[in-house]
């Protein structure tokens, strides 16, 4: 299961770890977030330890949303050495999500 | 008490008419919900949300630095312009019937949505 993070927490969970992470912003009220959610759950299992999967709830956190530019929900975004490195947008398949990951293991 | 009672029922009139807007707006544009009703039921609920918070459906697929200023702009009013233009929904309310993720209803019960509703309000 991911983790959630927020406003702030978001540096020293994401911007300050040592593994890649992936964060998943999202809104309660959006209904592709419902589709993507098991998604992110199997990745987060999938690549454990070698991935930290976090979401983001933008509604409540809007500083780090705004920060990174975040318009469209859900946005998949993947960190490393506290860069944003990639991005995906919409309720994706796990395949494109796990194509965009092992680019940057 | 009676506060209460009149904003449950303004609640409601607003999630029944952002219900029956999405039902009539997928017939005309030959749209479709999602075979998935919770994602047709989350994104009613949160139009009719935005509906009574700030007076219009603002698309609740997207963050905002101002949510009243969107407003006024209009773009992403719902039906926003990439939908009215290109029937481009990215909130996955209405779907066009060559998309995977289409189901084959232009109708959503209310109990559905009420479902949806209550399994959010903690």
């Amino acid at each position: 299961m991911a983790d959630s993070v927020t406003d702030s927490t978001f540096k020293e969970v994401v911007l300050d770890s040592e593994i890649p992470v992936l964060v998943d912003f999202w809104a309660p009220w959006c209904g592709p977030c419902r589709m993507v959610a098991p998604v992110v759950d199997e990745i987060a299992d999938q690549y454990e330890g070698q991935v930290k999967v976090v979401k983001l709830n933008t509604d409540e956190n809007p500083n780090v949303a705004s920060q990174y530019g975040i318009r469209s929900i859900p946005t998949l975004m993947i960190f490393k050495g506290g860069q944003r490195v990639d991005m995906v947008v919409g309720a994706v398949p796990k395949t494109t999500l796990s194509n965009t990951l092992e680019k940057h293991l | 008490m009676t506060s209460a009672n009149t904003d449950k029922t303004q609640d409601d009139k607003v999630l029944d008419a952002m219900k029956s807007f999405a039902e009539t707006y997928a017939k005309r544009t030959d749209t479709y919900f999602c075979s998935e009703p919770s994602v047709t039921a989350v994104v009613i609920e949160g139009l009719a949300k935005h509906k009574q918070e700030l007076g219009a459906p603002l698309c609740p697929c997207r963050h905002y630095e101002d949510k009243e200023a969107e407003v006024k702009a209009a773009y992403w009013n719902c039906p926003c312009v990439p939908m009215r233009e290109r029937k481009e929904c990215h909130c996955m309310l209405f779907i066009t019937p060559d998309n995977e993720f289409a189901g084959d209803k232009q109708d959503i019960a209310m109990e559905e949505i009420i479902k949806v509703r209550e399994s959010l309000a903690s």
